[in-house]
């Protein structure tokens, strides 16, 4: 194989480099920044909900309460018959962002290379750090950053730290041992780590690529790091996902790629099944109002807006395409507004994302030059009047009461607004 | 569910500053009614903006009750803002 080597050599196609990546997950890590912060939740089954209410789903489960059952996602009414005494806390997104804050400076400590994968993970790439870094070893610098997490951010707080010589097998050393766990994956140790797992252990292996794999008679984890490249390539993966899945679980690095924004969107689970049409489009009036002013935060525009509802009679969807870019909140919402005329009735869940995003030029538009500078305007002080004040110091008369039932929800999975 | 109570109390708080995990440690604080509380320990102390003001957020206990006390540095006032002592 010509591979990069990255410093390793290529022993029957494995990376024998040293291991230089290191994963760092908090543990439970909404439950545990709320034990943290309220002593007497410590050693109780503590959930979070984004809602105070029966039907919310459950964003994270404390240690206590997964120990008895309660999992993410799990609605907090069936939690609530597995564990009575289960504390619900809504969640308090400044508090995790801190948190987060804390987190990430603490790793920009070690290297420059820090890449944070979601509010409560990130990978530190020690490859560029320096020599007296390199040289203390990975092992007792994670411990450190452990005991720092404990000193600067409180005594609650537990990370799982993973080692290995590229980001999916530090990913996969940082779930070995939850919680608090240490872990390193090499060239030397990787078939006994993966005989102690099944294949939807490994990040990128749910159940359709599980059924894939076992079409082919590969049952687990060995079986797939012992196939063949060509098999996953052409028969499984059918692209070139079947060669990154053979490189990556032999150590090579292949996700070292910057994401980009594809899309920006919110949802929101109706607090009532009653409510009026006109109540409703209130509230997607709101959540393009929210989704216009992330959008713009990072410099973009969007040509498509997709919207959403689930209601008694199943899922419904509709989208639109713009022949020019927008970016104002009243813009989005006229596309949003009229493709939601189509919903159904009795909808419990609405939601909307922008996409086909690009960079927010001023554009010189003969015809329409005078109208999109006006609205540039306006949105531009807008916007600056919020930046100041907050975020809803100004909004649509239409939305003027509909931030008391749609709060700011955790920004799980990107670190985009974080 | 957490029975918090929402409060918009304005409160007298002894106050340490010295070098440490939070810099700034509330000791005690003077309800209005004239209780006093004293702080066994401050769980987490967060920085919150309310537009370009910055209020100091500290979640403190004193062993039978939670509170949350916020510290405006604008207008350098203290507020209790939450008192939760049941689940």
């Amino acid at each position: 194989m010509a591979a990069d080597t990255g410093g390793g050599q290529v022993v029957g196609e494995y990376n024998t480099a040293e291991p230089l990546v290191m994963h760092i997950d908090l543990n439970s890590c909404f439950a545990s920044i709320e034990q943290q912060s309220r002593p007497r939740l410590r050693g109780r089954p503590v959930v979070i909900v984004n809602r105070a209410t029966e039907h919310t789903g459950i964003v994270t489960a404390s240690y206590e309460a997964k120990a008895r059952g309660v999992t993410a996602l799990m609605k907090l009414r069936e939690a609530r018959k597995l564990v009575p005494d289960v504390v619900a806390i809504e969640s308090d997104p400044a508090k995790y962002r801190y948190v987060y804050r804390k987190l990430l400076a603490i790793m920009e400590d070690y290297s420059a290379h820090v890449t944070m994968k979601s509010i409560d993970e990130g990978v530190i790439d020690f490859k560029q750090a320096t020599e007296m870094i390199q040289r203390r070893g990975l092992v007792e610098i994670g411990h450190e950053i452990k005991q720092r997490l404990r000193d600067e951010v409180g005594v609650a707080m537990r990370c799982n730290v993973g080692i290995a010589p590229n980001r999916f097998l530090a990913k996969t050393a940082a779930s070995l041992h939850k919680p608090d766990g240490l872990d390193v994956i090499t060239h030397h140790n990787i078939r006994e780590v993966l005989a102690d797992l099944v294949l939807t252990d490994l990040t990128g292996i749910a159940s359709r690529n599980q059924a894939r794999l076992n079409a082919v008679g590969i049952d687990t984890p060995l079986d797939f790091l012992a196939a063949d490249e060509e098999v996953l390539r052409r028969i499984v993966f059918k692209s070139v996902d079947g060669t990154k899945w053979h490189r990556r679980l032999r150590g090579w690095e292949v996700d070292d790629v910057a994401s980009q924004v594809g899309r920006v969107g919110r949802q929101y689970v109706l607090e009532r099944f009653d409510l009026s049409r006109d109540d409703i489009l209130r509230r997607l009036h709101h959540l393009c109002e929210s989704v216009g002013w992330r959008m713009r935060k990072q410099g973009l525009a969007a040509r498509g807006v997709y919207v959403y509802a689930r209601a008694e009679s199943g899922y419904w969807h509709a989208s639109r395409m713009a022949s020019l870019p927008f970016f104002s909140n009243e813009a989005i919402y006229a596309l949003a507004r009229e493709l939601f005329r189509g919903a159904p009735e009795r909808v419990r869940e609405i939601g909307m994302h922008c996409y086909e995003l690009c960079d927010d030029v001023e554009t010189q538009l003969g015809l329409f030059a005078e109208e999109l500078a006006h609205e540039r305007a306006v949105v531009g002080a807008t916007d600056e009047i919020n930046t100041r004040f907050g975020e809803r110091t100004i909004v649509s008369a239409d939305t003027i009461d509909t931030g008391m039932y749609i709060s700011q929800k955790i920004p799980f999975g990107s670190t985009r607004y974080l | 569910m957490d029975d918090s109570v929402q409060l918009n109390e304005q409160v007298d708080v002894v106050v340490l500053f010295r070098p440490g995990r939070t810099m700034c440690e509330p000791v005690k604080f003077r309800r209005k009614n004239g209780r006093e509380v004293t702080i066994t320990e401050i769980g987490l102390r967060h920085p919150r903006t309310n537009g370009v003001r910055m209020v100091h957020v500290f979640d403190v206990t004193d062993g039978g009750a939670d509170y949350r006390l916020e510290f405006d540095a604008e207008q350098l006032t203290w507020r209790l803002t939450r008192e939760a002592d049941k689940w």
